[in-house]
């Protein structure tokens, strides 16, 4: 059910896997920012070009893009529904009650290039950067943490439930369930039920068991930060395009 | 419910990262004051809130198809002031595992599930002037808080994209967007009231003790 986020070896030594998490995060949330703020669809080639130079540099294949971009695409087949159809006014093409619309087929069109160029950006930095590594990160850009904990812990214990609740979707299945009418509403509410019970129980005994090894006691220290000329420079470029992308913007 | 990265403008994802971090300092010191030692329900809040992750993903069967649950009103029901920054985790999670939702957007989602979880929660709490114990009092103030929450946030997102969205619709196609956005979403929070109604009498009947909000 929930699939392991790996970093692979190659994502890991390429470029963008070697930059420093704590340069790397602030520098592409600028970088994805910028490409938000994009109006001016004569931009919207340098966005698609950005984004596939971080792509190349990030190591990750192109199918594992593909793969990725599948889930959150649906979104974007509804507007592909609406604003082509129902936004402006100069019609374009028609067929009987259906009006294809000029602006509401450019403003797709901005929408859907912008779209993909920050989750192109945002699969790179995923991609290339293990959780453990984001949430320093996220610490040191002044994530409180109790945020930063709560992220450790409950992706620690996610794979463990989503395996418990496997387990016992195959249990109530070997007794009958079925699962493909609404009735089967009440036995899976029982089933979230047990589970929030059995998470509640467990956690007590998590608690116990981090109090012994000394959790609590004070904050655990960051890993040194010792970046590279290399990430500095990293840092300057997307600062520099980030930059760039916003002036084009106000001054086109 | 999760807006994908690219479709708002800059100004409003920002103006979500504000009103996101206001919400989530209020939250902090809210915990920060009830329990004397926060840490102390860490790894609590965190397997609820991966509970709540997983449940969220079973597929309940709607012939011809399936519909997946939200959960915002039950989080708010039994995490109380954890639910915002439980959520905000939640959404990061989804973002990282599966590009479902936004990083330029997680402000926003976090408000359109997190302000009605928090909302839905308090509502919930309000059982102790009714009959903290009585059934009846514990499904309807459940239905409401879970049915609510998911209306609430449907359709401030339909509104919030209908505004937002690069070119402009005439009225009476705003209007009907989001007749259409907000009402997709009916059957879901309808189902989703029934279904947390079952889970808190539940609860009710094996652990009454995960239903009194923020004591956890």
């Amino acid at each position: 059910m929930i699939a392991e986020v790996v970093v692979s070896k190659t994502a890991a030594e390429s470029l963008f896997g070697r930059w420093e998490t704590r340069l790397k995060v602030p520098a592409l949330l600028l970088l994805v920012f910028s490409f938000a703020f994009i109006r001016d669809l004569r931009l919207l080639p340098l966005l698609v070009l950005v984004a596939a130079l971080i792509y190349a540099f990030s190591g990750l294949p192109f199918k594992y893009l593909v793969y990725r971009v599948r889930l959150p695409g649906f979104f974007l087949l509804a507007m592909a529904i609406i604003l082509p159809f129902w936004s402006g006014q100069t019609i374009i093409w028609q067929l009987g009650p259906l009006a294809l619309r000029q602006e509401g087929s450019l403003g797709l069109l901005l929408v859907a290039v912008k779209f993909f160029a920050i989750l192109t950006v945002v699969i790179a930095l995923f991609g290339t950067t293990s959780l453990p590594q984001l949430t320093v990160a996220l610490r040191t850009i002044g994530i409180p943490w109790l945020i930063t904990d709560l992220l450790l812990f409950t992706y620690r214990y996610l794979y463990q439930l989503s395996s418990d609740l496997r387990r016992i979707h195959l249990a109530a299945r070997l007794r009958g369930f079925k699962g493909k009418s609404i009735s089967a509403l009440k036995p899976l509410a029982f089933i979230s039920g047990t589970m929030l019970v059995r998470s509640h129980e467990q956690s007590e005994r998590v608690f116990q068991a981090m109090t012994l090894r000394g959790y609590g006691n004070s904050s655990l220290p960051l890993p040194l930060f010792r970046p590279l000329p290399a990430d500095y420079m990293l840092l300057a470029g997307s600062v520099f395009i980030s930059v760039l992308l916003i002036i084009f913007q106000l001054i086109m | 419910m999760h807006i994908p990265d690219g479709i708002l403008p800059v100004s409003a994802a920002l103006s979500g990262y504000v009103a996101a971090g206001g919400v989530t300092w209020l939250s902090l010191n809210r915990i920060k004051k009830i329990f004397k030692n926060p840490r102390e329900f860490i790894p609590r809040a965190s397997l609820l809130t991966a509970a709540f992750f997983v449940a969220s993903m079973i597929h309940i069967p709607v012939p011809p198809t399936s519909v997946h649950l939200i959960l915002s009103g039950l989080m708010g029901v039994i995490l109380g002031w954890f639910a915002f920054p439980a959520i905000l985790v939640g959404l990061f999670l989804q973002a990282v595992m599966f590009q479902h939702g936004g990083l330029t957007t997680i402000g926003v989602n976090a408000c359109l599930m997190g302000i009605p979880a928090l909302l839905a929660g308090a509502l919930f709490r309000s059982r102790r002037y009714f009959g903290a114990d009585r059934k009846i009092i514990n499904g309807l103030l459940a239905f409401l808080s879970s049915f609510l929450a998911i209306v609430t946030g449907a359709f401030t997102a339909a509104l919030l994209l209908i505004y937002t969205i690069p070119a402009q619709l005439n009225v009476s196609a705003e209007r009907a967007a989001i007749i259409i956005l907000a009402g997709a979403h009916l059957p879901v929070a309808l189902i989703e009231g029934v279904f947390t109604v079952m889970v808190v009498l539940f609860l009710l009947k094996v652990k009454p003790a995960l239903l009194e909000g923020d004591r956890l």
